[in-house]
């Protein structure tokens, strides 16, 4: 029997406990995963765990009383067709806790809780998220480096305009010929470089 | 609503404040790609990718959720 929890109920009254244990717990088997308060996951714990014993059960009796929790038909048919069946050759801890950390706004310590055999669409989503984000990696050192040649070749073709200008400009006027060619020859070494 | 009985002396005032220090945080340096980051032990920590961007949560070596 888990030890019983200590402390002020969640939300202020047992009413609203209730209410918000039901609502964490439908979340939980809606997604497979939530995040919360690290307070609020280690009270949903039992309450979870329990109802996916009743799942397991499976009978009329263990569905009505979930009903009586989960008010949510869809939900009640998956935890009892679905997320029941995976427990089958597991005898409690069916729920894992990962902490992550404070939140930012009010610095409460947050933690992931998790249904501990992940469902067939999240292991799903986390490949093909975790592929794009490889893909996203290899195509981003492409990129960088196309950038850099494509800069180094803008760089020459200014280079070489310069000079073009200047040459033109010694033709017209003598006295700033000398200046301009000294600016060529500087551009020039730039260019090959 | 409650009220001081008693004023609260200098020496006491100061006593109390000068007992108020900051604690170092116990932290854990870990090596990911020839990079050091420091994690807090019992967390879960993201995982960043070469760019720096960061890519998920992990904890034991499992996969914990988005950044």
């Amino acid at each position: 029997m888990p030890t019983p929890t200590k402390g002020a109920r969640l939300g202020g009254s047992p009413s609203h406990q209730r209410a918000i244990l039901a609502n964490l717990a439908t979340a939980l088997f809606e997604h497979g995963r939530i995040t919360t308060t690290e307070t609020k996951a280690r009270r949903l714990r039992p309450v979870a765990e329990r109802l996916i014993t009743k799942a397991k059960r499976g009978d009329l009796h263990a569905r009505r009383q979930v009903a009586s929790t989960i008010r949510d038909k869809e939900i009640v048919h998956v935890l009892f067709t679905e997320i029941g069946p995976r427990y089958e050759n597991r005898n409690g801890g069916y729920t894992r806790i990962v902490k992550i950390g404070p939140r930012k706004g009010d610095n409460a310590p947050m933690a992931v809780i998790e249904l501990v055999e992940p469902l067939a669409e999240q292991v799903i989503q986390e490949a093909t998220s975790a592929t794009r984000r490889a893909a996203a990696d290899v195509t981003a050192a492409e990129e960088t480096v196309d950038v850099d040649v494509t800069d180094e070749t803008a760089d020459v073709t200014e280079d070489t305009a310069d000079v073009a200008d200047s040459d033109a400009d010694t033709a017209e006027e003598a006295t700033d010929a000398s200046d301009e060619t000294a600016d060529a020859a500087e551009a020039e070494p730039e260019g090959k470089a | 609503m409650a009220v001081p009985k008693r004023k609260m002396s200098r020496s006491n005032t100061r006593h109390r404040r000068s007992q108020w220090k900051a604690k170092l945080p116990q932290i854990q340096r870990r090596t990911v790609n020839g990079r050091t980051t420091w994690v807090v032990a019992h967390r879960a920590h993201v995982v960043e990718d070469s760019q720096g961007t960061a890519l998920f949560r992990e904890y034991n070596g499992r996969q914990v959720g988005d950044a």
